[in-house]
């Protein structure tokens, strides 16, 4: 009898145990098994480290569980950590690591091995050859990628009555998340703005001469960005423009990490290749059409003719403008000399008498 | 136009095409000032200019403190969450030289440690008991003389699971000598006397000088603060009940997880869990 009051004492405890577990592991947590959410869910949990940065551990549960990631349970990308709690962790994220998901479809589980093969061929990848500098400066997964979050499509009407005829066979939740997975990267080559593509490459990369002058890449190449923001494509997109090319539309394919240098026979911008990326955009392109000089510097000594022809509309430009605004003055100047004050009010613009006499 | 009366009933519509076209003058004029001076797609003739300015106020502790801080948004990767930051003028004296990062001795813990201050102010852990005078906390808000909460950290959200969004951004657990009926908040504010006069004559102390200042910031201040089991346990020195918390916030602040976690800690690094901060 004392035996079976014990056995029911432990069973309900057990019970309990269990009960709470189910009830307090959130569904949203659902990737978060290990409860590591119990302590990085909180904003401040993070330190500044030895050398005087700032390092922020908060992981926020509404933002994570807007991310493509959030079935990932934490440990299948933290792979180093062990046991809870958990020392100070030194070792990266190895981005190729395959997860616990399984894609619909697929016979393997879930991992970038593929992209971070094509990446690593790429301009960008790391070489042999590179030297300490450059190997430190090549951008790596995390320099380019946050955790991406989805996003809607624009077509909303679209989107959402496709998603609602779904419904008619499928569960609701699961074919919401599969199609939010898919629609949120059909707008353009990424998920990110034009804009921020262009501030991704020239930001501490790109745009900073020194550096790649160090790296020993070409003229062209470093005054890349600055051609670029001349250019129209850089023009309309610096003033908001969605449908105009950024660095990624023109130099990798839909693969997005496939970046060469042009004279690579695999580079979107090969002379061989020109004539297919810029059809990506422009429907009618030729030979000549694929001649014009995208990233243009217009000095004196490289295209003489087009300098003098910037000269000239710099001339047109401002002499029209300042020209008229002369005349004005001039105008001015004279019909005050001759007595007739100036005043806006009244729908009249001069008034007085002329000293001339009319 | 001499001797002419002067025509002063023009129709409305006159003017606002007056002014349209003084609208549209004005635009051309400061676009062409501006396309001719500091655009990026113009001669740019005052850019030079400009840039002898910033270079004169540049500074390189500055511009590393901003590179490091967008490395960081890329080295977490989770997408750094944005909360409202309290007023400067608003916060605890303590913000004058500590930041929402106080802790950083001890490595084991220092993160740990730091996740409190979202939710307590640093007096609720540092200040030095007075004998024959009760300790106790309540929800304390600069912004708001009696907040009532909810209180972020007090519940969970029933459908999420995850803590419950509230209002109230900036309430913390703080904490308070009993005098009586009364409260009296143990709290140094930026606006008291000695913090205003500080931050006003800091730069013009000598390191010894300043030294002894801060000193005095502290005096009612002990450097160890609580240990994790005076408030994670079934006898905690916060009344959670009081303080708002929800019954399965409770049981997780006083028995599951954070009890567990302790235990773990106990293993590694107590008794000296505190010993060097």
């Amino acid at each position: 009898m004392k035996h079976l009051k014990g056995i029911t004492f432990i069973s309900l405890f057990v019970f309990l145990l269990l009960f709470l577990c189910i009830v307090f592991v959130s569904p949203a947590n659902a990737a978060d098994s290990e409860n590591c959410l119990m302590c990085h869910k909180y904003r401040f949990l993070g330190r500044i480290d030895e050398q005087g940065r700032k390092r922020n551990y908060n992981v926020d549960e509404y933002i994570y569980n807007e991310t493509v990631h959030r079935n990932v349970p934490c440990r299948d990308c933290h792979t180093s950590i062990q046991n809870l709690p958990h020392d100070p962790i030194t070792e990266e994220v190895n981005c190729g690591n395959q997860c616990h998901i399984k894609p619909p479809f697929a016979k393997e589980n879930f991992s970038h091995k593929a992209i971070i093969e094509t990446y690593n061929k790429s301009v960008h990848g790391s070489k042999s050859t590179d030297s300490e500098e450059l190997k430190a400066a090549k951008p790596y997964c995390k320099y380019c990628h946050l955790n991406p979050r989805y996003t809607k499509v624009d077509e909303e009407r679209v989107a959402s009555s496709t998603l609602q005829r779904c419904f008619n066979c499928h569960e609701e939740k699961g074919v919401t998340q599969a199609f939010k997975h898919i629609t949120h990267r059909l707008r353009h080559k990424t998920s990110r703005s034009r804009q921020e593509i262009v501030e991704l490459c020239s930001k501490n990369c790109h745009e900073d001469a020194d550096k790649m002058r160090r790296f020993g890449v070409s003229n062209e190449s470093i005054e890349s960005v600055e051609t670029y923001k001349r250019s129209i494509h850089g023009k309309a997109v610096s003033l908001g423009s969605e449908m105009t090319a950024d660095c990624v539309s023109c130099h990798a394919t839909s693969k997005i990490h496939d970046i060469y240098k042009k004279d690579e026979a695999a580079s979107t911008v090969n002379k061989n290749n020109l004539k297919r990326t810029c059809q990506q955009c422009h429907l009618d392109v030729n030979a000549k059409f694929v001649q014009i000089d995208v990233h243009s510097g217009i000095t004196s000594n490289e295209k003489p003719f087009l300098h003098f022809l910037e000269i000239q509309l710099g001339f047109v430009l401002y002499g029209s403008i300042f020209g008229l605004l002369g005349l004005a003055l001039i105008e001015t100047i004279g019909r005050k000399k001759d007595g007739i004050k100036w005043q806006i009010k009244d729908g009249t613009s001069w008034r007085g008498k002329s000293k001339r006499g009319f | 136009m001499s001797g002419r009366p002067v025509r002063l009933n023009h129709p409305k519509s006159v003017y606002i095409i007056g002014l349209i076209f003084k609208i549209i003058t004005l635009t051309v004029i400061v676009t062409v000032f501006y396309h001719l001076t500091f655009s990026p797609h113009g001669p740019a003739l005052l850019t030079p200019f400009k840039e002898k300015i910033e270079e004169k106020n540049r500074s390189l502790i500055m511009e590393e403190v901003k590179f490091l801080e967008e490395q960081e948004k890329h080295r977490h990767f989770h997408n750094i969450a944005e909360f409202p930051e309290m007023p400067e003028d608003m916060r605890p004296v303590c913000f004058i030289c500590h930041s929402d990062y106080p802790h950083s001795k001890s490595k084991k813990v220092r993160a740990l440690l730091n996740m409190h201050t979202q939710f307590f102010t640093c007096e609720a852990c540092h200040i030095e008991d007075r004998s024959g005078i009760q300790t106790v906390y309540a929800w304390y808000n600069p912004m708001d003389s009696s907040p009532k909460g909810p209180f972020f950290g007090t519940s969970y959200d029933s459908e999420t699971g995850n803590l419950a969004v509230v209002n109230d951004k900036f309430s913390k657990i703080s904490a308070f000598f009993k005098k009586g009926g009364e409260f009296e908040s143990t709290m140094q504010k930026q606006d008291a006397p000695l913090a205003l006069d500080y931050v006003k004559i800091r730069d013009k102390l000598t390191p010894n000088e300043r030294d002894n200042v801060k000193k005095k910031f502290h005096v009612n201040i002990k450097p160890k603060g609580h240990e994790c089991k005076k408030c994670h346990d079934r006898n905690s020195i916060l009344d959670f009940n009081k303080l708002g918390f929800s019954a399965n916030r409770i049981v997780d602040l006083e028995q599951l997880n954070i009890t567990g976690m302790i235990t773990k800690y106990e293993m590694f690094y107590l008794p000296n869990l505190f010993k060097d901060e």
